[in-house]
């Protein structure tokens, strides 16, 4: 995920791009999944019922730290109900694995034996025909545990080493260099130098984790419902874990009720439910996630500091940075994506959107006794924007400029692509002042500025105003996805296009669906790919018996690179479509279009055949197919875009802050941002304010809080809280549009919205109070502390 | 996130509640809209062996105006209170309190029970001098809610006592103001005014372990003081606690605000 690609090939600049003018892409369509999802019949793993089917609790650890002295079961298995332990399986670990050099590599076990390392760890799993006796039975394991001390922090030494391994804890540590660090500063007007730190949070998606296994033992088959980002990661791990062909294991992720990345790890409660089904054979064991087993035990994220220098010439000019990067990564070596996720994305991308010469950034992954931390949407970055917006914004106070102008100062232009940003990734866009200008004339920048002035020296609430602008780098090709040096590059995903005997469309993509509409994009991409009306194309996600391959959701990279797969596959169809029919016309294919699935040839007005004419040929009327041309009509395409795609994005807002009590009120948020083309306007806009939304919550609410000696102090909704709709304000939200180098022009939008909001809001209240906001979440208490 | 086992009794009178309590030695618990219960027993913090479910009884649910008060029957739900126009202050109260789903669910008599200290009714019920009105083995009694409210979550009800009705006075003047992290919360602090025959009365939710009056800022206005005055010594005469949400020199500061609001609210300057 994590991204360090030296390939410094130019983009093209395409101009920018007007809707299709015919066919469904570029057009708000009707999303293929709402009948059923917004009817209540989505197909959720949580609402799965199968004979026979037994309920999983899991009985985790009360400590943050602990050895597992005894383990004692009889009780509950007297009861009737099977229980399992660390010792049932402690021939598998999970050892997420990397080749870069200060890697240290670390297992993680199913069940924990010899010791716990987080409050939550799954420690035993009991049986039981419904989940109410199963929680009944876990009170009848009995666990001896030997506290030890507890490590909750990660810029603090280890009291007791999280694994043997690391006795500092460090699991993997790296500095990226570039230029003449030193001599810069000491050409520096202004230095600038903050210590920061950004709030743990939770992923939270409306539907927990869930699965279902089954072992069935006659074909030796093992089938997963799982309710995860990643079904042929899934599969190809679970295979490897369990010795068993991959042909042999089948994975299904059905509807997803949101992911934002803490799906797209694979969990020891996901291999411990496939190890308890082989031994519990013809018997489907589900589990579903509570949300008390969420915020304990699926991973966390953003939990970082920042120790930031910044140099600036007297002119604004950014002449250097320096960082040190902790990242606190949890328990664990997240699997199979490793503790440095978080790190390495906050080292390849802390410069973000602006041109730098002389950067150097340590960054260390840190073990301590929390969950682990992983992939959660906008990995890394919305602390890293937050820290890099933080110095420039301390500067321009230093300098005297405004905000605005410091930026305009330093942001890559258009005539800079493609720009090789110090960490080596290299930028395709450059359209950054277009999106910031445009964010500033939507927000009426101006008036509110004098509404500002006009306060100042009343009793009303102050007025401040933020801003953020950042790269988001989205869709990895083989080279981007390198950095991390895991065993696999994420960089392709594949697509089958098939026109079936009646002339419809079914289209078996890699893509996986969290609620983002990825049946549309991809039914829109073909139906436009081939010329077939879109309600003639039917998409098939999510299980891996059915489609060749995806790497699944992350990394906003899906529109991109399962959208690039789909547009190859039916090209390819098409191409067969094509001649197949000019083999009947007799004429030549060159000479031949379809529109709505209709075969015309150029320059007459009636078509001359129907794409169900040729599908009925295809598989029916051998006897008619053109010499050689084989039967069918299907086509399997992978892609890969190599390089990684930025999506530039402004985010700006005003907001005012009550003096008495701390509260911030948003007046108005707006974010802009280069989609490329939109293939589906509103599923766009859905995922920037989805996005945005999350990361007002992260800014303002969120915040996961361990005590020291390891204890959850957050545990439930009642006390982490998630934004509702109360809290959101109304947005803006607008577009540049540049189209990408890839087949379909397009530039991720998953994860880019929850970029800006810390940096946005940090910097308003610090603009409408003259604080410094270090420290986040942005709460009441907080802010009230710091003006007294 | 699963209850523990439990027996279940759906009572058809006060009696039956009465009596199936006292057959519960101690272990029963009273089912209302179950909006703090039923999370409370999914964590199995609470192990009930009885649980006696009072939702379909008859003639609990209704408020009346009975001279210069307001009768509130224990199954009252918020979404009732919010919308009733007898009392304007429970009213208002009413609507601060959680959400749609939970004001359709959720009773007067349970919200005074549960005692949460950062809940709104208990600070009402103590802010106006409401008597709350109790069945048990040996008849009925009332007690002035300030009598009510032991502890945090603990009240002096037994445990084979249920909360009948409410009464509360109807103020001349009122105001209400809350402040908690989002819409819908507990609050971090509530402060009610209520002028009960002609003297303000005030009173704190959130400050400490029950909700108490600010007798001291109650002075400060009867001997002619502002309402800056009185905010002011409201917030010295609590001992609030430190939580995830605030400090309590925060919530002090909060408690003067509050207070602040609530009387310019009820026009006391």
């Amino acid at each position: 995920m994590t991204a360090t690609a030296t390939d410094t090939a130019a983009a093209p600049h395409a101009e920018p791009i007007q809707a299709t003018p015919s066919g469904s892409l570029g057009r708000s369509v009707r999303r293929k999944e709402d009948q059923r999802l917004v009817t209540g019949h989505g197909r959720y793993v949580s609402d799965f019922q199968l004979p026979r089917m037994q309920h999983v609790a899991f009985l985790r650890s009360p400590y943050g730290h602990a050895r597992i002295t005894s383990v004692n079961t009889s009780r509950a298995e007297q009861s009737g109900r099977r229980v399992f332990t660390g010792a049932d399986f402690m021939h598998v670990v999970l050892r997420a694995r990397s080749s870069l050099p200060s890697y240290v590599e670390t297992d993680q076990p199913v069940l924990a034996h010899e010791k716990v390392r987080y409050q939550g760890e799954p420690v035993a799993a009991v049986v039981a025909s419904d989940r109410y006796l199963a929680e009944d039975g876990l009170e009848l394991v009995e666990v001896n545990y030997e506290p030890l001390p507890a490590t909750v922090c990660a810029w603090v030494s280890p009291r007791e080493p999280v694994h043997p391994e690391a006795a500092d804890n460090v699991l993997l540590e790296r500095v990226f260099e570039t230029g003449s660090v030193d001599a810069a500063f000491g050409d520096a007007a202004v230095v600038v130098e903050r210590d920061l730190v950004t709030n743990r949070h939770a992923g939270n998606p409306m539907e927990c984790r869930a699965g279902v296994a089954l072992w069935d033992p006659s074909d030796r088959k093992l089938t997963f419902w799982s309710g995860t980002q990643v079904p042929y990661i899934v599969r190809n791990m679970i295979a490897e874990l369990l010795d068993l062909p991959e042909g042999n294991v089948r994975v299904v992720a059905p509807d997803v009720g949101g992911g934002f990345g803490v799906k797209s790890v694979l969990y020891p409660e996901d291999v411990a439910l496939c190890l308890m089904a082989r031994a519990m054979p013809n018997v489907p064991l589900k589990w579903v996630e509570d949300r008390a087993e969420h915020l304990a035990a699926a991973t966390h994220a953003r939990d970082h500091r920042y120790l930031i220098k910044a140099g600036f010439a007297s002119d604004g000019t950014l002449l250097a940075v320096q960082a040190d990067v902790t990242v606190n990564v949890g328990a664990y070596s997240v699997y199979p994506w490793t503790a440095g996720i978080e790190p390495l994305m906050a080292g390849g991308l802390l410069s973000g959107p602006y041109r730098l010469d002389n950067y150097r950034c340590a960054v260390r992954g840190v073990a301590t006794n929390t969950a682990p931390a992983g992939p959660y949407r906008g990995v890394a970055r919305p602390a890293s924007v937050f820290a890099m917006e933080t110095v420039l914004d301390a500067a321009a106070r230093e300098l005297g400029m405004t905000g605005v102008d410091v930026r305009r100062k330093n942001l890559i232009l258009p005539e800079d692509i493609p720009y090789k940003m110090p960490s080596g990734l290299v930028d395709d866009s450059g359209h950054y002042v277009e999106c910031l200008t445009k964010a500033l004339d939507a927000l009426g920048y101006d008036d509110f500025l004098a509404e500002q002035e006009r306060r100042r020296g009343t009793d009303e609430p102050p007025i401040g105003i933020g801003f953020a602008c950042y790269n988001e780098l989205t869709g990895l090709g083989r080279a981007a996805s390198a950095g991390p040096r895991m065993p696999f590059r994420t960089g392709h995903d594949a697509c089958t296009v098939r026109v079936n005997p009646d002339g419809k469309v079914t289209v078996f993509s890699g893509v996986t669906s969290q609620g983002q509409g990825l049946e549309t994009t991809m039914a829109q991409i073909v139906a436009d790919g081939i010329g077939v009306d879109y309600d003639d194309v039917e998409v098939r996600i999510g299980d891996t018996d059915e489609s060749l391959w995806g790497f699944g959701a992350f990394s906003s990279r899906q529109a991109v690179i399962g959208g690039g797969a789909a547009h190859r596959a039916a090209a390819a169809v098409k191409e067969k479509v094509l001649a197949l029919a000019a083999g009947l016309l007799e004429v030549d294919a060159a000479a031949l279009h379809i529109e709505n699935g209709q075969i015309g040839v150029v320059g007459v007005p009636d078509p001359a055949l129907s794409i169900a004419e040729v599908a009925r040929v295809a598989y029916l009327e051998s006897h008619r197919l053109p010499k050689g041309i084989e039967p069918g009509l299907e086509a399997t395409k992978f892609y890969d875009p190599i390089r990684g795609v930025f999506a530039a994005g402004a985010q700006v807002a005003a907001i005012e802050v009550d003096r008495t009590t701390g509260e911030v009120r948003i007046l108005k948020y707006v974010c802009v941002e280069d989609a490329g083309r939109a293939m589906h306007p509103q599923i766009v806009d859905g995922q920037i304010v989805g996005a945005i939304a999350q990361g007002i919550g992260g800014a303002m609410y969120e915040h996961l809080i361990y005590d020291d000696a390891g204890n959850l102090s957050t545990g439930t909704l009642l006390d982490y809280l998630m934004p509702t709709s109360a809290e959101i304000p109304e947005m803006t939200i607008e577009h540049v549009s540049h189209p990408a180098a890839n087949p379909l022009g397009v530039r991720g939008v998953g994860e880019g919205g929850t970029l800006g909001p810390n940096a946005v809001l940090a910097g308003a209240v610090s603009d409408a109070l003259g604080i410094q906001i270090d420290t986040l979440p942005i709460t009441p208490s907080t802010i009230w502390k710091e003006l007294q | 996130m699963k209850c523990a086992p439990f027996d279940y009794v759906r009572a058809a009178s006060v009696d039956e509640v009465i009596r199936t309590l006292v057959g519960a030695n101690g272990e029963g618990k009273i089912l209302a809209g179950g909006q703090s219960l039923v999370p409370v027993l999914a964590l199995r913090m609470a192990r009930p062996s009885v649980l006696v479910d009072i939702n379909r009884i008859p003639g609990l649910g209704t408020v009346t105006r009975d001279g210069s008060d307001v009768q509130v029957g224990t199954l009252t739900r918020h979404s009732v209170l919010a919308e009733q126009i007898h009392h304007p202050l429970l009213a208002e109260a009413a609507r601060w309190i959680g959400h749609t789903a939970i004001r359709s669910r959720g009773t007067a008599g349970g919200s005074i029970a549960h005692a949460d200290p950062s809940a709104e009714l208990p600070v009402v019920a103590v802010g106006t001098g409401a008597t709350v009105t109790m069945a048990g083995p040996g008849g009925t009694r009332s007690l002035p809610a300030g009598e009510l409210f032991v502890s945090a979550l603990t009240t002096s009800l037994a445990e084979d006592e249920m909360i009948t009705s409410v009464r509360f006075p109807v103020p001349s003047r009122w105001g209400f103001a809350e402040f908690a992290r989002r819409h819908g919360d507990f609050a971090l602090v509530i402060a009610v005014v209520a002028e009960i025959e002609d003297s303000v009365r005030i009173a704190l939710g959130g400050v400490g372990a029950i909700p108490v009056r600010a007798a001291a800022a109650e002075q400060v206005l009867a001997n002619g003081g502002t309402a800056r005055e009185a905010a002011a010594a409201a917030s010295n005469e609590i001992s609030p606690t430190a939580d995830l949400h605030g400090s309590a020199p925060f919530r002090r500061a909060m408690a003067a605000e509050m207070v602040r609001r609530a009387l310019a609210q009820a026009g006391v300057n």
